[in-house]
C-alpha cells in the first residue's frame, strides 16, 4: 500500500496498536467486492455468498475504509458503465432504444444486489458524511456516463421525437419500449425527464400543432376543425397515459390548446358558414358540445361563444319583434318567441352543460329584445287568452301547464309588468264572462304562477273576479230559488254581480232591454238589493249573452246564442218586419259602434245572416234597412252568432290603455316615493331616482321625468320639501 | 429431500454463530427489504439456491436471539448481562437499529416520564445549555465546548468553535449542529470574520468536524460578532441567531442552513431588544420570529415578534420596561409561544406563569395564580445566590403541554388551562438550568456537578 510509510511517519503512540494486521486486507477485500461485481454485471450471480460479501464490506467500513470503498466502488460502477454505452452506441437504427433498454435493466437489477452488499456502507458511512447512497450513485453514473453521453444524448431525444412524430402521422409505434425508456428518464429524476425530454418534445409538439392548425384552417370547416383539435387533444392525452408521466399530460394539453384553439379562437367561433352562428341556427348540437368543452380550455372561451350566442339572439329577436308582418298575428308572435326559447333551452341544456352563465345570457338577450316592443305584454296575455280559451280542447292538461310555465319565462323578461297585468284583467274578463274560460283548474294554476312571481298585490283583483262569478252563480240560484214557480214562459236570466274595480273599467252604456228581460232584470234587482242593503247595481249590457228560440219564415227553428245587443236588435223584429238602422238605434239606444258590429254580425257573416240588409254592402248608414231572413238555414239546431270584435287592440283603444296605465302608474310612483322617504327622511334627488326605479323594477320601468313630475307634485301636497339650503336634498313632512 | 422442502415451506434455518435458529421466510421479511435479513433472503441472491441449505452468518448468536424475538413480537427484551451497546452493534450490522431504538421507548408523554439515565459531566464550571437531537441524542454547552451524546449517551468527540464561550447549540438535523460563541474580548482581527472566536458554525455532530461558519457583513464589511441565541426555520431552510457586532451592529441575523450565506440582517430597532436576546422561536403559523430578551441580561424584559417578508417590520411587541416597580418586583425571566402560535407563556423569578395574547398589540401580562408551583415558596435570598446556587426558571412547550423547570425540579402543565399535572424531579444534581425535549426525551441539565437526567416514556405495556 503507497499510503503506508506516510503512517509510520504519524504514528507516535506507542501505547496505541492498531488492530489490523493484514497490511493488504484493503486490496484483498476489494477485490473479493470487484469480483463479484463483475459476475453481477455478469448474470453470474448464483454463485456468490452474501453473507460473506455483506461481511466484507462490513468490515472494510469497520476499518474506517469506507472513504477508499466509496471511490473504488465509484470508478468500478464507471467501467462497468462504459462498457454498456460501447455496446449501446453500436446499437444500429431501431435497435438503439431497444439495446439501451436491455442494459437499463440490466444495470437496475445489479445495482441493487451492489446495494445489498453496500448496505452498511449506506447505513454508517454514507449517512454521516452526506455522501450519495449507493442506489442513487449507480443512477447518477447511469445518467452521466450514459444518458448524457455527448454520442447518445441527441440520438436518444431524436429518435424518441422521431417515434412520436410517427405516431401522430398515424404509424404504429412500440409503446412499450416508449414506456420503459420515459420510465427510466423519470427513475433519474423528475429533472432528467423534463429536461431531456419533455421541454424538447413541448417544444417540437407546439410547432407541430401550429403548421398543422394552419393547415386545417384554411380548408376546414370550424365543425370540422374542432373534431380535428378534439381527436389530437385525445391523443395526446392518451398517448401521456401510455408512455409519459402523468404531470406531462396538462402541459401538452395546453400546447395543443394554445396553438389549435387559443391561437385561432375568433377566427373559429366566427366563421363564416359554419361558426357558432350557423351552429345554432341549424341546431348542430353535436359541433355545438365540442366547442363548449374545447374552448373551456381557453382563457376567455367560453364568455366569446357566450357574447357570441348573446349578440346572435338579441340580433334575431329584435328582427323577430319589430318584423311587422308578425304583428299581425300575437299568437303566431308569442309561439315564435317561445319556440325560439325552447331552442336556445335545449341548446344550453344539450350542448352547454346547462352553464349557468350561459342561461343567464339568454335571459338578458330575451329581456333585452322582447321589451323593444311596447305591444309584448299584450301579446303575451292574448296568447294565454288564446290558450285558455281553447283549453284542453287543443292540448292535455300537462302540456297547457308547460305551455303556461313557459309563458311565464317571458313574462319574466317583461319590464312593463303593470301592462301586462291590465290585459291579461280584460282578457280574463272577457273569458268569464262570456263563458269561454275552458278550464277553471288551468285558470286558477295561472293565476297561481301569477302570484308566486309578482305577489299578492298583483293577483287580488285577479282572484276578486273568480270570487264574484261564484257568488254570482250562488245569487242568481238563490233569486230563482226564491221566486219559484212564477210564470216559467218568462225568460230565465243569470245575473255576474261584478264588484267595481276588480273588474277592468268599462264605460257604462247603457240600452234599453226589451220589457220580458227588463221586468225579471228589475225583479233581480228588487231581490238582490233586499239582501244587500247600501248596494248599487248597474246593468254592463255590453257584457252579456242571450239565447233565444226563433222561427224563421220558412218554419226553420233555431237557437240563437247571441250578445245582449244582439238580443235587444232581434226582438225588435218581433213586433216588426223591417226596421231602419236609425230606428234600431232610437229603440236600443246602443252606442252607434257596439250597434253597428252587431248588425254586421248579424248581416253580414257568412251562414250566419239571420238579418237581411238593404242594400247588400258591408258598411252600414243610417238608412239602411234590416228585416228578418226568412230563408235562414244552418245545420246546426244552435247557432252562436259571434261579434265582429277585434281582438287585438286598435290604435286608439291601445293609446287608450297605455294612458290608463300611465294614470294608475302615478299613485305607485308616489306611494313609493313617500315609502322611501318616510324610512330614509332626507334624500337626495338623485338617491330617489334609484330607489324608486328599484323598488318598482318588478312591475315597471318607471320614467325619470314621470317620477320627477310626481316628487314636484308631492311638494306642492306637502308630503315633501327642499332643503333650504341644498336644492337638490327632499326632506319628509310628516 | 423433495419431501423436506414441501414440509419447510416458508421455514429458514439460519446457522448464527454456530448456533441453528429456525424462523420463517415471513418473520425476516418483516424485517424490510432493505435490510440485511431481507436482502440475503431475496430472490436476486437464491437463484440455484438449495431450499433446504441453512444460512450462515457470522456473527453473534445471543444478540441475534433479541432482535429475532424483536421480529416475532416487535418487543425489546435484554437478558442480563447482555450490555446495550453491544446489542445496539449487532442491530447496526443486521440494519435493525430503528426497530430497536423504536421498541425502547414509547411516545414522548410528559405525564408518563420515567427517569431513563442520569449522565455524569466531566467538565468544570457551569453548563450553559443541554439540547436534544432529533434521532434521541444530546448536546451540552459549557464554557468553550459541546459535549455530544448519541442517543446511547455514548459521549462522541466534544465541539469547539476556536474554544470561545458557548452561548447556545441547536441541531439542524441529527447529524449537523449549530454552535452559537462569544467573541473573545481582545482577540481583535482587522478581517473581522476569521478566527477572533465567536460567531456561529455548524458542525458534523457525528464527528465534530467544522462544516462551515456562517459569517456577518455589514455594509459589505465581514464583521466578527457575538451570538446569543439560535433558531432555525425548518419551512425555509433559514437560521436564525441573536447577534451583536463591536461597533454597535445589534440584530438578528439570517442565514441559508446548507450554503452558510448570510440572506438577511434584521437591525435592532429603537426600543426593541434583540442583540442580547435570550431566546428565539420561529412561529410557523404566522411566519414570524419571536425574539425573547429577558432579565436579569438586560435590566427590563422585552418580547418582539418579527416579520421578515418584503419589508422587515415589528408585528408585536411588550415589555415591561418602565411600569412602575411593584413591592414583589416580578420579572418574566423566560418565555415560550405555545404551540398554537396564539399566545406567549412567560414565567417569574417566582415560577409564577402569565400569559400574553399575540394578537392583540396592547395588553399586560395575564399572571395565573392558579398554576402557580405547589411546593415550597422559594426564599428570595436564596434566589439571589447567597446560600445556595439556584437557577431561574426556564420553559418550554411540547405536545400541547407547557413544561416549566423549578429549581430541582420540572413540572407539567396539561390542558387548555394549563393544569399542573405532573412532577419530575430528578437525580439530585441540584438545581436545573436548562433543559430541552426532543427525540422523544427530555433531558435535564442539572447545575451541580453537570450531570443531565434523560427522561423517556417507557413502552405501552403488552398486557
Amino acid at each position: 500500500m503507497s499510503s503506508a510509510p506516510k503512517k509510520r511517519g504519524s504514528r507516535i503512540e506507542p501505547f496505541r496498536h492498531r488492530v489490523e494486521t493484514d497490511p493488504n486486507f484493503f486490496d484483498k477485500s476489494w477485490r473479493k467486492l470487484h469480483d463479484a461485481i463483475r459476475e453481477i454485471y455478469n448474470h453470474n450471480a448464483s454463485g456468490l455468498s452474501f453473507e460473506e460479501l455483506y461481511r466484507t464490506a462490513y468490515n472494510m467500513v469497520l476499518h474506517k475504509h469506507g472513504p477508499k470503498l466509496y471511490e473504488h466502488l465509484t470508478a468500478n460502477l464507471k467501467e462497468h458503465l462504459e462498457e454498456m454505452r460501447t455496446s449501446i452506441e453500436a446499437a444500429q437504427g431501431g435497435l438503439f432504444l431497444e439495446e439501451l433498454q436491455r442494459k437499463w435493466d440490466e444495470h437496475n437489477k445489479a445495482l441493487q444486489m451492489i446495494r445489498d452488499i453496500l448496505m452498511y456502507m449506506d447505513r454508517t458511512y454514507i449517512l454521516t458524511n452526506k455522501k450519495t447512497p449507493v442506489f442513487d450513485l449507480g443512477l447518477e453514473l447511469w445518467r452521466d456516463t450514459i444518458v448524457r453521453s455527448s454520442m447518445i444524448q441527441g440520438r436518444l431525444l431524436d429518435t424518441l421525437l422521431e417515434l412520436i412524430h410517427r405516431e401522430r402521422m398515424g404509424e404504429v409505434i412500440n409503446r412499450s419500449l416508449m414506456r420503459s425508456t420515459t420510465k427510466m428518464l423519470m427513475d433519474l429524476g423528475s429533472s432528467v425527464y423534463q429536461e431531456d425530454f419533455e421541454r424538447p418534445f413541448l417544444e417540437v409538439s407546439a410547432s407541430f400543432y401550429s403548421g398543422e392548425s394552419q393547415q386545417f384552417i384554411e380548408c376546414c370547416a370550424c365543425g370540422e376543425y374542432l373534431k380535428q383539435a378534439e381527436r389530437r387533444l385525445n391523443e395526446e392525452s392518451e398517448r401521456v397515459t401510455q408512455y409519459m408521466d402523468m404531470k406531462t399530460g396538462e402541459k401538452i394539453t395546453a400546447v395543443v390548446v394554445k396553438e389549435m384553439l387559443a391561437n385561432h379562437m375568433q377566427r373559429l367561433i366566427l366563421m363564416e358558414n359554419s361558426g357558432l352562428v350557423n351552429m345554432l341556427v341549424e341546431d348542430r348540437y353535436e359541433d355545438l358540445t365540442r366547442m363548449y368543452s374545447l374552448f373551456h380550455h381557453v382563457a376567455e372561451g367560453h364568455s366569446t361563444i357566450r357574447s357570441v350566442m348573446a349578440s346572435h339572439i338579441k340580433e334575431t329577436g329584435k328582427s323577430l319583434v319589430t318584423d311587422p308582418e308578425r304583428l299581425k298575428d300575437p299568437v303566431d308572435f308569442v309561439q315564435r318567441l317561445l319556440n325560439e326559447k325552447d331552442k336556445y333551452d335545449n341548446i344550453i341544456n344539450v350542448s352547454f352543460s346547462n352553464d349557468k352563465s350561459f342561461l343567464n345570457a339568454l335571459n338578458s338577450s330575451f329581456e333585452n329584445f322582447i321589451n323593444l316592443n311596447n305591444r309584448s305584454p299584450e301579446f303575451i296575455s292574448l296568447f294565454v287568452d288564446d290558450k285558455l280559451r281553447k283549453g284542453v280542447k287543443e292540448a292535455s292538461e300537462e302540456d297547457l301547464e308547460t305551455i303556461l310555465d313557459k309563458v311565464m319565462m317571458l313574462f319574466r323578461y317583461l319590464q312593463e309588468k303593470d301592462l301586462f297585468e291590465k290585459y291579461y284583467k280584460q282578457h280574463l274578463a272577457k273569458r268569464l264572462l262570456s263563458g269561454k274560460a275552458a278550464s277553471d283548474d288551468s285558470e286558477r294554476s295561472m293565476l297561481v304562477k301569477l302570484k308566486t312571481e309578482c305577489g299578492y298585490q298583483f293577483t287580488s283583483k285577479l282572484e276578486g273576479m273568480f270570487t264574484d262569478l261564484k257568488t254570482s252563480h250562488d245569487t242568481t240560484q238563490n233569486f230563482y230559488a226564491a221566486s219559484s214557480s212564477d210564470a216559467t214562459d218568462a225568460p230565465t236570466i243569470s245575473v255576474q254581480i261584478l264588484t267595481t274595480g276588480s273588474w277592468p273599467t268599462q264605460p257604462c252604456s247603457t240600452c234599453n232591454l226589451p220589457p220580458e228581460i227588463l221586468a225579471v232584470s228589475e225583479k233581480f234587482r228588487a231581490f238582490y238589493l233586499g239582501t244587500h242593503n247600501g248596494r248599487r247595481l248597474t246593468w254592463q249590457t255590453n257584457m252579456g249573452t242571450a239565447d233565444i228560440k226563433a222561427t224563421f219564415g220558412n218554419g226553420s227553428k233555431h237557437e240563437l246564442n247571441v250578445s245582449t245587443y244582439q238580443m235587444c236588435v232581434l226582438m225588435l223584429f218581433n213586433s216588426a218586419d223591417a226596421l231602419t238602422y236609425r230606428e234600431i238605434e232610437q229603440a236600443t239606444a246602443i252606442p252607434a259602434a257596439d250597434l253597428k258590429r252587431c248588425l254586421q254580425s248579424l248581416a253580414l257573416v257568412k251562414g250566419k245572416q239571420v238579418l237581411r240588409k238593404e242594400p247588400m254592402s258591408r258598411d252600414i248608414s243610417d238608412d239602411d234597412s234590416f228585416c228578418v231572413n226568412d230563408k235562414f238555414t244552418s245545420k246546426l239546431f244552435k247557432v252562436k252568432i259571434g261579434t265582429v270584435v277585434a281582438q287585438k287592440e286598435t290604435d286608439p283603444e291601445k293609446l287608450e290603455t297605455r294612458q290608463r296605465v300611465e294614470e294608475d302608474r302615478k299613485p305607485q310612483i308616489e306611494a313609493a316615493i313617500v315609502r322611501i322617504m318616510k324610512s330614509r327622511r332626507v334624500l337626495d334627488h338623485n338617491s330617489i331616482m334609484t330607489e324608486v326605479t328599484k323598488q318598482l323594477q318588478p312591475r315597471f320601468l318607471p320614467n325619470p321625468v314621470v317620477i320627477k313630475k310626481r316628487i314636484e307634485s308631492l311638494i306642492e301636497r306637502e308630503f315633501l320639501e327642499r332643503d333650504k339650503t341644498d336644492r337638490k336634498l327632499y326632506r319628509y313632512l310628516a | 429431500m423433495g419431501m423436506a422442502a414441501k414440509t419447510g415451506r416458508g421455514r429458514v434455518r439460519l446457522n448464527v454463530g454456530g448456533r441453528v435458529f429456525e424462523t420463517t421466510a415471513d418473520t425476516l421479511a418483516s424485517a424490510g427489504r432493505d435490510t440485511m435479513l431481507g436482502a440475503m433472503l431475496d430472490a436476486s441472491w437464491n437463484a440455484g439456491h438449495d431450499p433446504d441449505a441453512e444460512y450462515f452468518i457470522d456473527r453473534d448468536p445471543a444478540c441475534f436471539a433479541v432482535l429475532l424475538d424483536l421480529l416475532r413480537t416487535g418487543t425489546l427484551h435484554l437478558p442480563p448481562g447482555l450490555p446495550e451497546p453491544t446489542l445496539c452493534r449487532e442491530a447496526l450490522y443486521y440494519g435493525l437499529l430503528d426497530r430497536v431504538r423504536a421498541a425502547r421507548a414509547g411516545e414522548f408523554d410528559g405525564d408518563r416520564l420515567r427517569l431513563a439515565a442520569s449522565v455524569p459531566g466531566r467538565a468544570p464550571g457551569d453548563g450553559t445549555a443541554v439540547r436534544a437531537a432529533p434521532d434521541g441524542g444530546c448536546c451540552v454547552a459549557h464554557g468553550g465546548a459541546v459535549r455530544v451524546y448519541n442517543w446511547l449517551l455514548e459521549e462522541r468527540r466534544p465541539v469547539y468553535l476556536d474554544h470561545a464561550p458557548v452561548n447556545d447549540a441547536a441541531y439542524l438535523d441529527a447529524a449537523t449542529l449549530l454552535v452559537a460563541a462569544r467573541e473573545r474580548p481582545g482577540n481583535r482581527r482587522s478581517d473581522g470574520g476569521g478566527g477572533g472566536g465567536g460567531g456561529v458554525a455548524a458542525f458534523s455532530a457525528l464527528t465534530g468536524d467544522l462544516r462551515h461558519r456562517f459569517r456577518v457583513a455589514h455594509w459589505r464589511q465581514p464583521r466578527s460578532f457575538t451570538a446569543g441565541a439560535l433558531e432555525l426555520d425548518a419551512s425555509s431552510n433559514r437560521v436564525f441567531a441573536s447577534c451583536k457586532g463591536r461597533l454597535n451592529e445589534y440584530g438578528v441575523g439570517v442565514w441559508d442552513c446548507a450554503t452558510g450565506e448570510q440572506a438577511d440582517f434584521f437591525y435592532e430597532p429603537p426600543g426593541c431588544a434583540l442583540g442580547d436576546a435570550d431566546k428565539l422561536q420561529w412561529l410557523d403559523a404566522t411566519s414570524t420570529l419571536m425574539v425573547a430578551t429577558m432579565f436579569p441580561r438586560t435590566d427590563a424584559s422585552f418580547l418582539t415578534l418579527l416579520d421578515f417578508r418584503d419589508d422587515k417590520s415589528v408585528v408585536w411587541s411588550w415589555t415591561d420596561a418602565g411600569t412602575p416597580a411593584s413591592l414583589e418586583e416580578k420579572r418574566a425571566v423566560h418565555a415560550v409561544v405555545l404551540e398554537d402560535g396564539r399566545s406567549v407563556c412567560v414565567v417569574n423569578q417566582y415560577d409564577d406563569l402569565g400569559f400574553l395574547d399575540l394578537r392583540k398589540n396592547a395588553g399586560g401580562v395575564r399572571w395565573s395564580s392558579r398554576s402557580k408551583l405547589a411546593g415550597k415558596k422559594k426564599k428570595v435570598a436564596a434566589a439571589r445566590g447567597y446560600e445556595e446556587e439556584t437557577c431561574y426558571p426556564k420553559l418550554a412547550a411540547h405536545g400541547g403541554q407547557l413544561f416549566a423547570s423549578t429549581n430541582d425540579t420540572i413540572s407539567v402543565f396539561s390542558g387548555p388551562d394549563h393544569v399542573l399535572t405532573s412532577t419530575l424531579r430528578g437525580s439530585g444534581g441540584g438545581a436545573i438550568c436548562d433543559f430541552s425535549i426532543g427525540g422523544d426525551r427530555l433531558f435535564a441539565l442539572h447545575n451541580e456537578e453537570n450531570v443531565f437526567d434523560v427522561w423517556e416514556t417507557p413502552p405501552p405495556a403488552i398486557i
